[in-house]
């Protein structure tokens, strides 16, 4: 079940799969909905605003280079901004999450 | 950081843009090619694996579109492309950005002459030192029922010694001397002033001193003077040597001291001299103005209560002359602008906004009205992935960049017609001559160009046509812009026609009270009357040289062939200042009428027109009121004004009976010998003016004469000059009009309102046309094929006509019966600008609503023509 993603989601889903490794636009849109367990399937529509947004901001670097089939494609890697953005939104998103199913189970 | 990362990206995405388009189209594309790859991968046959891919990537162009919109200077980079849009598009269509600018600029151009004049006269700081604490100050009598007199030269000191809640209290004395010693003779203003004076505004000179408390000492040689900065300019041309230079004033030497700074009110274009004490001072004339500067910390409250007590003490002291004595302050603010200045410019300021918004809602229908023409091309935006936010932005600066070339043109107009006004000095408006295009208006310019492109752009925008787009493209039903856009724009035209019918009714009532004005019984007659003023130096009034003179002047002009009849009087009507006394029957109790008096020489009534209505006139026999050193006491006779008479002897005949002068302080017993008829002596505004003529003598000689002239009075001016220097050639004559020249200025502001208002509302009726006509033309055009339609089917050109004109009159009825109650709704806040018209005037209602309804049928009636020769045959097949 393809869910529309929550604002904000994307960018800390984006950061989380290239804490890993560096990708390129499609690796990081099926890692996303491998990740997730196909809950979340990002569009290129949102993919690429986001990851230019996030470029601009500091937060990854991108360089075009080869896939493993010899195809030329930009990868993005994490910066050390990222990597501080990406620790700072998992703090924040395991405060939501707990208080949200908190909130949800005290009903 | 992160700021250091926003600015390289916004520096790359600016000016190496094309690299980041074409990095971003290659990304796109590689992100594609991986796609097709994995379909390949996944088993797929070729053609189906490309296909997938394009399916599942979606729109290469709304990618991109959205990866700049997101990116840093997002705004900016689209900014620049929409201008260069919205630039092709009005220059695609001139006719419209041509109308769009005018109306705009108009509009504008109006505000800003109109704010410039309220700033300078309203806004702009006085330049004295913290004038808040600056108030001027008047006496009272409760019994006399005045609250406005000037000051008694003995009350002035006696309230600068006693008060404890004013720093500093000052006294300003209009006066006026001749000026010799300094080439041609000259009447010059030279005001008597305290010396504390300019301590007390808080102005310090930029030239030389100000007065020390010793210069007022009587009979110093002398004595010492300050030049107002005009008059400094104007006489000096700015010589900083005219300091320590000897002047003669009525024949005493003086010196120059000081020059003050420029400025307005009290310090201008004349000269000061100080005051001082004298120990003789008089109680019973009111004649000093008074400025105080309160002590630091003074609540009004607290200086009302410290002025009551020195108005007490001053009773106690003066039982007779000050008799329930009292004083009133306002605050300086007050000095620049009346409260009916103040209102008349917020009620124009006011006109001009509904101006402007009449411009704005007519440029939004225009833009609307293209916006539904290019509904196609919008279309096509859209889906070439064109976004709402766009779009609305794409709409918006259009009208944005219409209201910018609007104010540049307003600016323009602005500009000229200022130098304009600023030349038309009578008009009485506070400080007109620093109205200018300073930074103040330019902000206010800038900031109305503003707003009326997010007014006329906002409903445009927000009603671009985003949605529906494959029936616009389809271009088969020209009905999908609906009845709403109809609906919507006959609301604007209706509000429109509102505001219009606002500000024909304000112009009408403004022109119905000048008309009411200038047709008011005045009392006195202005055909063929010269006025001028011949300024008596002091030696003249030794040994009755001045009356000779007056006589002398008055015995050749009456000779003269062109002269009818001449007089003399002290204060000029309208124009002069008004001198009061209270006067009643000595045998009554109440508070006395209060009169203005006058000084006439017998031929003054017959010269300015004044009919006798009983008794007699004056007559070389009739002696001053005041006795004459070493002479009896005189015979004193007056003639009153009929609505005096009528307050003072009400049913009773007033010739031969007695009244009291100066009733309630000086007194003085007088035999009135004539009645004759109210002359509007104050102002035509101001009403009948209740007046005592007082007949001249050698001790009380008037110097404004009066000429009743055959033919053009103006003709007459150099042989009053010549005849004048043949008397005495250091006599200079001053202020030569005409009568009607002199009523004419005194209603001046009324002339500038009642014109002002005119223009705008004109200007108004224009845009209200052309907005019904444009709305009609369009629906017209829209329903050609349902017109057609019609007469095919027989219906008769009549009724087509009867069809347009009723549907392009619906609005304006609305519109001018929401303007009539609106107008009733603001009348309240007109009524003290009008004179003898009620705001609610029913005729100019009537006039009003006849002329806008006039002009919306004289604009339905071309689209009305228009739909009546459609020919059923063309029409339908344009469909």
């Amino acid at each position: 079940m393809p869910t529309s993603l929550l604002q904000g989601t994307l960018d800390v889903l984006i950061l989380k799969v290239l804490a890993l490794e560096p990708l390129h636009g499609l690796g990081i849109s099926r890692r996303i909905a491998q990740v997730t367990a196909g809950t979340f399937e990002v569009k290129p529509g949102s993919l690429f605003p986001a990851l230019h947004r996030m470029e601009e901001a500091g937060w990854l670097a991108a360089a075009w280079g080869e896939t493993e089939s010899g195809r030329r494609a930009k990868f993005y890697r994490l910066t050390r901004v990222g990597r501080r953005q990406l620790q700072a939104e998992t703090e924040q998103w395991t405060r939501i999450a707990a208080a949200m199913a908190q909130a949800l189970e005290s009903s | 950081m992160a700021l250091r990362h926003r600015l390289k990206y916004l520096w790359l995405n600016l000016a190496h843009k094309r690299q980041a388009e074409e990095d971003l189209a290659r990304e796109i594309d590689s992100y594609r090619e991986l796609l097709e790859e994995e379909n390949l991968r996944a088993g797929d046959p070729p053609d189906e694996a490309r296909r997938n891919a394009l399916l599942e990537l979606g729109g290469a162009a709304q990618i991109q579109e959205e990866v700049r919109d997101a990116r840093t200077g997002a705004g900016l980079d689209a900014l620049g492309a929409e201008l260069r849009q919205s630039l092709r598009g009005l220059r695609r269509n001139p006719s419209l950005a041509l109308l769009g600018i005018l109306m705009l600029g108009l509009g504008i151009g109006a505000g800003t002459v109109v704010f410039s004049i309220f700033h300078a006269a309203l806004v702009e700081a006085m330049p004295f030192h913290d004038p808040a604490r600056l108030v001027e100050l008047w006496e009272t009598r409760r019994d006399a029922g005045f609250d406005h007199a000037s000051f008694t030269e003995a009350n002035f000191w006696d309230l600068r010694s006693q008060t404890r809640a004013f720093e500093e209290v000052a006294t300003y004395h209009y006066d006026e001397s001749n000026l010799t010693g300094a080439g041609q003779p000259e009447k010059v203003s030279s005001s008597l002033v305290s010396t504390n004076f300019f301590r007390t505004l808080g102005v310090a000179p930029v030239l030389g001193r100000d007065f020390v408390s010793d210069d007022d000492r009587p009979g110093v040689a002398n004595r010492p003077i300050v030049l107002g900065y005009r008059y400094w300019q104007r006489r000096f041309g700015g010589d900083r040597a005219v300091l320590g230079r000897t002047l003669r004033l009525d024949d005493r030497a003086c010196v120059v001291v000081g020059v003050l700074p420029p400025g307005e009110p009290w310090i201008n274009d004349q000269i000061y001299v100080p005051f001082g004490h004298r120990p003789n001072a008089d109680r019973g004339s009111f004649e000093f103005a008074v400025v105080g500067r309160m002590a630091p910390g003074v609540s009004a409250g607290a200086a009302r209560a410290d002025l009551a007590r020195v108005a007490a003490l001053l009773e106690q002291a003066y039982p007779k002359e000050d008799k329930s004595i009292g004083f009133h302050f306002e605050p300086a603010s007050t000095w620049i602008a009346s409260a009916s200045t103040r209102r008349a410019l917020v009620v124009l300021l006011s006109a001009v906004g509904f101006l402007m918004l009449i411009a704005c809602i007519n440029l939004a229908n225009l833009l609307l009205a293209r916006g539904t023409a290019r509904r196609r091309e919008i279309a096509v935006r859209v889906a070439l992935g064109a976004g709402r936010a766009r779009l609305i932005r794409f709409v918006m600066m259009e009208a944005l960049l219409l209201s910018l070339c609007g104010a540049g043109l307003g600016l323009a107009l602005a500009y000229g017609s200022l130098r304009t006004i600023r030349s038309l000095e009578f008009l009485g408006i506070p400080r007109l001559e620093h109205a200018g295009l300073n930074p103040w208006v330019l902000g206010f310019a800038a900031l109305i160009a503003l707003a009326t492109g997010i007014l006329s752009g906002l409903l445009p925008a927000l009603r671009a046509p985003v949605t529906a787009i494959s029936p616009v493209l389809r271009d088969s039903d020209r009905q999908a812009a609906g009845r709403g856009q109809g609906r919507l724009r006959s609301a604007l035209v209706a509000s429109e026609v509102a505001l219009s019918f606002l500000l024909l009714v304000g112009a009408g009532l403004l022109i119905r009270s000048f008309g009411q004005l200038l047709t008011v019984n005045r009392g006195f007659q202005t055909e063929n009357r010269l006025m001028f003023t011949v300024n008596l130096p002091g030696p003249y009034f030794e040994k009755g040289m001045s009356k000779y003179f007056v006589d002398r002047l008055s015995e050749r002009l009456q000779s003269s062939p062109q002269v009818i009849a001449v007089g003399a009087v002290n204060q000029r009507p309208v124009e002069g200042g008004d001198p009061g006394m209270g006067i009643d029957a000595p045998t009554e109790r109440r508070a006395p009428p209060w009169a203005g008096w006058r000084v006439v020489s017998p031929g003054y009534f017959q010269a300015v027109g004044l009919a006798l209505i009983r008794g007699r006139l004056f007559d070389e026999n009739d002696k001053p009121v005041w006795p004459e050193p070493g002479q009896p006491k005189p015979v004193r006779r007056v003639i009153i004004s009929q609505r005096l008479a009528n307050l003072i002897f009400p049913n009773l005949d007033p010739v031969g009976r007695h009244v009291l002068l100066w009733k309630s302080q000086s007194g003085g017993d007088a035999e009135v010998i004539g009645v004759v008829a109210d002359s509007r002596e104050r102002g035509l505004a101001a009403g009948p003016a209740l007046t005592v003529y007082l007949p001249y003598g050698r001790n009380a000689v008037p110097s404004e004469f009066v000429v009743h002239t055959r033919g053009n009075p103006m003709a007459l001016a150099r042989t009053v000059r010549s005849m004048v220097s043949e008397i005495d050639p250091q006599l200079p004559v001053s202020d030569v009009r005409t009568f009607e020249e002199v009523v004419n200025r005194s209603v001046a502001p009324q002339r500038f309102d009642a014109i002002l208002l005119g223009i705008f509302s004109g200007l108004a009726l224009l845009l209200a046309m052309t907005g019904i006509y444009g709305v009609l033309s369009y629906s017209m055009g829209r329903r050609t094929a349902e017109i057609g339609l019609r007469v095919a089917l027989g219906a008769n050109r009549a009724s087509i006509l009867w069809m347009a004109v009723t549907q392009g009159m619906r609005p304006a009825l609305a519109g001018a019966a929401a303007g009539a109650i609106g107008a009733w709704w603001l009348s309240r806040y007109f009524q003290t600008l009008l004179f003898e018209v009620k705001p609610v005037d029913g005729v100019t209602y009537a006039v009003v609503a006849v002329l806008l309804l006039a002009t919306a049928l004289a604009a339905c009636a071309v689209p009305g023509r228009r739909a009546m020769r459609i020919d059923p045959a063309v029409a339908l097949r344009t469909e």
